[in-house]
């Protein structure tokens, strides 16, 4: 009993701190889904390029020594310009009745991103400045690590701004309605190239901060991130149900904790073969996602 | 001439990874999975002519099988709900195929050595082809007889309904479901055909490197297996063969003085293809004007 006891303190331990850092896992997965919103294209070198944006920012503290907070700004600023160049190099020129050339076109960025960085870095691991690392908040037998409550605020914190650009802004307002039917939005008046190019920058820069959590909670970069959280930004998509921002916030805590749970139970290595069996289960019994988009939408 | 004989059999094996690829892409769905139905082809027969002592031909035909049920449980979910959805289940089997062949380990013993896949270390001496005295001259002509049925067989069926049924899915879906086309039937059955050659190529491959790990099968082979196609077009079989020999013979062998930059490359190569050749480097005018230059007609059609 008392061994029962204590290996439920621990799972609940990792479900907690699943549930903290699922929060990047959100920010990638609504930067996916924003992009596949606006366009109706995958680009599937989003996430690398948010880990991009996070190594960036390593270079520049190499040069000019910083504290930590500008090393995140740094990365945002960062991976929102990669968000551009994505932009015109992946998608500006490519006719928009070739929907493979533009999604092989940003697999070979995918491609193009980890191989800088290997080429830059050697492919060893880089130390990333995390804060408040060291503190640790104790609830009875729980702690919550201090550097993950601060990955949580970040991240609520960015969404929030995001939701509040989307929603109550005229840029929003464009980037929606360019989303519902790009056609009507050109009637009305919406730069369609310019309206694209800004939701780049801004998830861009979402995913720069998603980054630069992750190597803040994770204590290291490598080039080994980036296909697991593609793949895991991509899962979190389908699972809120690809369009849906709210859907990504849920799927993304949804599987920060699942995989924490199986890391846990299962061990490192084979956790992430339970988050892509997740993705099955939702795509055999609730393949809309979570909160799927209403039908005879395309 | 080894060397040469060596690549000849990687181009043989890449060619069928490649036309595995064609074959989804021409229902205008994109696999991400195929390095995964390449895995299970590979530890499967491997596993079935080491442990089990099986002939090469049975084993491969097994592991292809298996390869492509696994595509069609793959496939009939994601299918069914979006084109763009297979993109990343196929993305995610991939990369769970390869994490469980990084977890597998089924070891036994046999004449005083232990074979099988270890995990992370690999599975090695898949020794067929020594045990049984081919050379290299038997093993290449062995890949490339099974280059030749695989393209003739598809070669075939693009001249027959069933390539036109295909194609017309990949045009535009739209017509053809108000031509009476089950679409789902017509998908999940491309992506069957591609992962059971997918198989073939991973059974062939487990036996002519001798030595398989999860590392081989990762998101760089799946993209070397859709870049094949892309690049080459979906005019015809014979645009991925020039593709794969293009690729591994000229950029990968031909690029080798380039060191590390030579990676660097290949990403940025795709890109910049995708954008002035959108629809593929021999794109159907293309493949008119290299079909008028040969019959001496000198003018393409389109």
């Amino acid at each position: 009993m008392e061994d029962f006891l204590f290996d439920l303190i621990d799972l609940v331990q990792s479900i907690a701190d699943g549930l903290l850092f699922g929060t990047t896992y959100a920010m990638i997965g609504i930067g996916f889904t924003l992009i596949f919103g606006v366009m109706d294209k995958l680009n599937m070198s989003y996430a690398a390029a948010a880990i991009a944006g996070a190594y960036s920012s390593i270079a520049i503290l190499a040069v000019v020594p910083a504290p930590a907070p500008v090393a995140f700004f740094i990365a945002a600023i960062a991976a929102g310009l990669f968000g551009y160049v994505i932009y015109l190099l992946c998608f500006r020129f490519i006719p928009l009745a070739s929907p493979l050339a533009t999604l092989m076109a940003t697999v070979g960025m995918l491609l193009l991103i980890d191989e800088i960085i290997v080429h830059e870095t050697d492919g060893m691991p880089q130390p990333y400045p995390a804060l408040f690392d060291d503190v640790m908040v104790e609830f009875g037998p729980f702690g919550l690590r201090g550097d993950l409550m601060f990955v949580f605020a970040v991240s609520v914190v960015s969404m929030a701004v995001l939701l509040y650009l989307i929603y109550r802004t005229r840029l929003g307002i464009a980037t929606r309605a360019v989303s519902q039917q790009p056609v009507a939005a050109q009637l009305c008046g919406i730069g369609l190239e310019r309206t694209n190019a800004m939701t780049f920058v801004i998830t861009g820069v979402l995913g720069g901060i998603a980054g630069a959590m992750i190597g803040a909670a994770v204590g290291v970069l490598s080039p080994l991130l980036s296909i697991p959280f593609t793949v895991k930004g991509l899962i979190v998509t389908v699972i809120g149900g690809l369009g849906s921002i709210p859907g990504a916030i849920i799927a993304g805590l949804l599987v920060g904790a699942f995989e924490n749970t199986f890391q846990f139970l299962r061990g490192v290595t084979e956790r992430d073969m339970y988050v892509m069996l997740l993705l099955f289960v939702f795509l055999f019994l609730r393949p809309g996602g979570i909160f799927s988009p209403p039908d005879g939408r395309d | 001439m080894d060397f040469y004989l060596g690549l000849a059999q990687i181009i043989g094996v890449h060619t069928i990874l490649g036309l595995s690829a064609y074959v989804v892409m021409l229902t205008g769905q994109l696999s991400l999975a195929q390095a995964g139905f390449f895995a299970i082809g590979a530890y499967v027969a491997g596993m079935l002519t080491v442990l089990a002592g099986f002939h090469i031909v049975p084993a491969m035909l097994v592991g292809a099988v298996l390869a492509g049920l696994m595509a069609f449980i793959v496939g009939f979910p994601a299918l069914r709900v979006k084109g763009l959805m297979l993109v990343i289940a196929t993305l995610a089997f991939g990369e769970f195929v390869r994490l469980f062949f990084f977890n597998f380990d089924y070891q036994i013993s046999k004449g005083g050595i232990t074979v099988g896949p270890l995990g992370g270390e690999g599975f090695r001496q898949i020794r067929f082809f020594p045990e049984n005295g081919w050379t290299s001259l038997d093993v290449m002509l062995f890949v490339w007889a099974v280059v030749i049925i695989v393209m003739a067989a598809l070669w075939w069926m693009d001249r027959s309904r069933a390539g036109a049924v295909l194609r017309a899915v990949g045009e535009d879906e739209l017509a053809a479901q108000s031509a009476g086309i089950n679409l789902t039937v017509v998908k999940v059955a491309a992506m069957t055909a591609g992962g059971f050659i997918a198989g073939l190529g991973g059974g062939i491959y487990a036996h002519y490197t001798t030595h398989i790990e999860h590392l081989n099968f990762g998101v760089i082979l799946a993209t070397f297996a859709i870049a094949y196609p892309i690049l080459g077009g979906l005019s015809n079989v014979f645009g991925t063969l020039v593709a794969v020999i293009f690729i591994q013979g000229v950029l990968v062998e031909g690029l080798r003085f380039m060191g590390d930059w030579r990676n660097l490359l290949f990403g940025a190569l795709i890109v910049l293809a995708m954008n002035v050749r959108p629809r593929g480097l021999f794109d159907e005018r293309a493949t008119a004007l290299l079909k008028g230059l040969f019959t001496g007609r000198g003018h393409a059609r389109t």
